[in-house]
């Protein structure tokens, strides 16, 4: 029963690592940047939510409402400001930048808020303790069932916009080939722009994630960073799916070393990353952008 | 001043001297009322600084929340100078943050010992602040006094080895340690509560938890609890659910933890979600659960969790630096800064009582040698009660007590959410106990 639970456990903390995954997953996909300002973006938004609480006196629930629509701006002038300039400079070039973002930003948050770790459990009440027992040893956690819930419907809801939605169709179009999509009368730069901003509202919605399910200060963020990368490896550069399948298998391999000894946590994930990334290595697999193409060519055909 | 070019260099610097006396006994007379205190000693050799390091932001800020209000006590109180072997010397208090990053609180030691060139050096709260902070003036040869963190994870943790001569010649530690905390825990466990005594041990791996692995753990097995200790974790961690099934399994009643707060507020919500807290039947905590604002932010999970206190303000002892009484202080700070009274108040105060005595021992407070002797012979009563080094368990080390305390929902009316009420006090008799320890359950 103890392997069940854990297992459990493990899902719904791999729908959590799933969750603060999507928006790099998605980035990567789309525009094959890896944005290492991910996590930083991430903290950013649980700060913005912060002061919108503080300021309104408001549910972060409600917050959210109003948070999101700021990190999408933040998306645009991120996209117009700094991607789309380093983007025609090589691979190299757009790594350099995010890093850059991801320093910027976390030592504004310092300056700004000091070293204080901030969360919102207390302000979401008994969601933040509450669960749901099922039989006599196993427990399901109402946020972490919400979080998962989450993950879930963002990750297939996005998938579905790429595959049968004309917006998905340009986006894809985009990612396969700027040059061909803008020939047949698209505008790469607005489609990009497009993208930004979807991959910023994920960023938000995981940033409300990290301070309901645990706590956030201004360097949090390369440690979200971490589980994130880990989680789009694993599950498979590029893909949605894969990074919902990435960050459960991420959970589980965590939860399960813990339960062998907690000095394992940790550890077992990493173990899991390095050996999928091997695997994947030897056969040849890990190339940018690899996943999205192979599966996506037939569709844009067909479309 | 300037010097003329037919002046001998001798000649110019025995005028200087004598110009600067004279300025200190103008000071010491008449003039200190007349004129601001730094202008009144304004003679280099006059002048003490001390370095104070402790976390005032990033996790352990809740250690560093009183630290501006005794800070600003202690230079009220330090105004007038202190006299030491008929010098009066204007004392600088120099504090210094370290936002809880142990490199940085190396970095900020160094800086003060080189860049500011202080006399001596106090430093508090947890190892990652003390011990960095030791070891930096370990090397430098500069006199640092320290309190609260648990004094073997400050000896041992810093590589002393026990049966071993002491290796510090520079660093001296008062606090409780390890059998404190059995002391007062076996008092607390053995009351009223009644529980099957199997105890669910939750220590990180990192100084504090493995010092109480080794040191704590088997006293309390001795004492018949049957300490369950499922490993140690990493600082940090985001789930606690393989160690929440261990306990639920061996049907723990009572815990015993030392985690930083953060994690405790994450393991102790997982807790909630998945049981663990309906069986317990006392929760007794360190390193966190200190202060209101810790267990505040746990809701109604935080009422009845107890915490051995090193200070309170129905202490009986006072500081002598700043001359208040511990309710006085407690009342003070309340006063002051509008929050509720905070442990970290008396034990930051102590420090600065501790500091100010060893500098008066010395008798020549600039000297680092006369300064570091008059801390191994420091026998002294502060703010959280006696400082003894003559009769510490080891060398460089001085025992101050803990007593057994918890948080409960206060009454209404009041204008804090929460009390903290003394439950025992094996250790010191003199301290009043308020109430009886309650069992743990959610509110």
């Amino acid at each position: 029963m103890i392997w069940l639970n854990q297992l459990l456990q493990g899902i719904l903390l791999g729908g959590y690592y799933a969750l603060m995954a999507a928006g790099l997953s998605f980035l990567f996909g789309v525009m094959r940047v890896i944005n290492l300002a991910h996590g930083s973006l991430a903290v950013l938004a649980a700060f913005l939510l912060l002061m919108i609480d503080h300021w309104l006196g408001v549910s972060p629930f409600i917050g959210l409402w109003l948070m999101l629509p700021i990190m999408a701006l933040i998306g645009m002038v991120f996209q117009l400001g700094i991607l789309e300039r380093s983007l025609s400079g090589g691979p190299l070039i757009p790594l350099l930048a995010t890093f850059g973002v991801s320093l910027l930003l976390d030592n504004i948050l310092f300056a700004i808020f000091g070293a204080n770790t901030q969360s919102f459990a207390p302000d979401i009440g008994s969601l933040s303790y509450g669960s749901w027992a099922i039989g006599h040893s196993i427990d399901i956690s109402q946020l972490d069932a919400l979080i998962f819930a989450t993950a879930l419907v963002l990750l297939v809801g996005m998938h579905l916009l790429l595959t049968r939605s004309q917006l998905g169709r340009m986006i894809r179009a985009t990612a396969i080939d700027a040059e061909a999509a803008s020939l047949s009368g698209l505008d790469p730069r607005r489609v990009r722009v497009v993208a930004s901003v979807m991959a910023m509202i994920m960023i938000g919605v995981a940033g409300a994630a990290l301070g309901m399910r645990s706590s956030f200060e201004p360097y949090a963020g390369g440690a979200q960073l971490i589980y994130a990368f880990e989680a789009v490896v694993i599950g498979g550069t590029g893909s949605l799916w894969g990074t919902l399948i990435g960050g459960i298998m991420l959970g589980i391999a965590q939860n399960m070393g813990a339960t062998i000894n907690p000095h394992l946590s940790q550890i077992s994930g990493h173990v899991v990353f390095l050996l999928v990334l091997l695997v994947r290595m030897r056969m040849g697999s890990l190339r940018l952008g690899n996943f999205l193409r192979k599966r996506m060519r037939p569709s844009v055909v067909s479309a | 001043m300037t010097h003329s070019n037919d002046q001998s260099g001798a000649g110019g610097s025995r005028r200087r001297q004598i110009l600067t006396t004279g300025l200190g006994a103008a000071g010491m007379g008449a003039a200190s009322a007349l004129l601001p205190v730094r202008r009144a000693w304004a003679g280099a050799e006059k002048k003490l600084k001390i370095g104070f390091i402790s976390p005032r932001t990033g996790p352990l800020a809740g250690f560093g929340e009183a630290d501006p209000f005794v800070l600003n006590l202690a230079r009220q109180s330090l105004a007038k100078g202190l006299t030491i072997g008929g010098n009066t010397y204007e004392v600088v208090l120099l504090d210094r943050d370290t936002q809880s990053d142990p490199t940085r609180a190396s970095q900020l030691a160094k800086d003060l010992i080189n860049g500011e060139k202080i006399d001596m050096m106090l430093t508090t709260s947890t190892p990652e602040v003390v011990n960095p902070v030791a070891d930096a003036c370990e090397a430098a040869g500069m006199p640092c006094l320290s309190t609260i963190e648990p004094w073997e994870s400050w000896y041992f943790g810093r590589g002393a080895k026990p049966g071993q001569p002491c290796p510090f010649k520079w660093s001296y530690h008062f606090c409780f340690g390890v059998e404190q905390f059995a002391q007062t825990y076996l008092s607390s466990w053995n009351s009223d509560v009644k529980t099957n005594r199997k105890v669910a041990g939750l220590a990180p791996n990192d100084a504090d938890g493995n010092a109480v692995r080794q040191h704590l753990y088997p006293i309390l097995r001795k004492a018949g609890f049957d300490v369950i200790d499922p490993g140690g974790y990493e600082d940090g961690a985001t789930d606690f659910s393989a160690q929440i099934a261990h306990f639920k399994r061996e049907k723990c009643e009572i815990l015993t933890t030392f985690p930083i707060p953060p994690d405790f507020t994450r393991f102790w919500r997982q807790a909630a979600q998945q049981g663990l807290t309906r069986q317990m039947k006392i929760v007794e905590v360190a390193k966190t659960g200190l202060f209101p604002s810790q267990i505040e932010v746990l809701g109604p999970l935080g009422y009845r969790i107890a915490a051995a206190a090193y200070w309170h303000p129905v202490f009986p002892y006072g500081s002598p630096v700043s001359g208040l009484t511990s309710a006085q202080l407690a009342a003070s700070y309340e006063k002051h800064s509008g929050h509720q009274w905070q442990q970290q108040l008396g034990a930051s105060m102590s420090l600065i009582d501790a500091g100010v005595a060893a500098l008066q021992a010395s008798g020549a407070p600039t000297n680092k040698v006369a300064l570091a002797a008059a801390m191994g012979k420091l026998k002294t009563t502060t703010t959280v009660g006696l400082v003894d080094f003559t009769t510490g368990p080891v060398p460089h080390v001085a025992t101050t007590i803990l007593i057994g305390a918890q948080w409960v929902k206060s009454k209404p009316g009041s204008k804090y959410k929460l009390d903290y009420h003394t439950i025992e006090n094996a250790e010191d008799h003199k301290v009043p106990v308020q109430a009886k320890l309650l069992p743990y359950r959610m509110a």
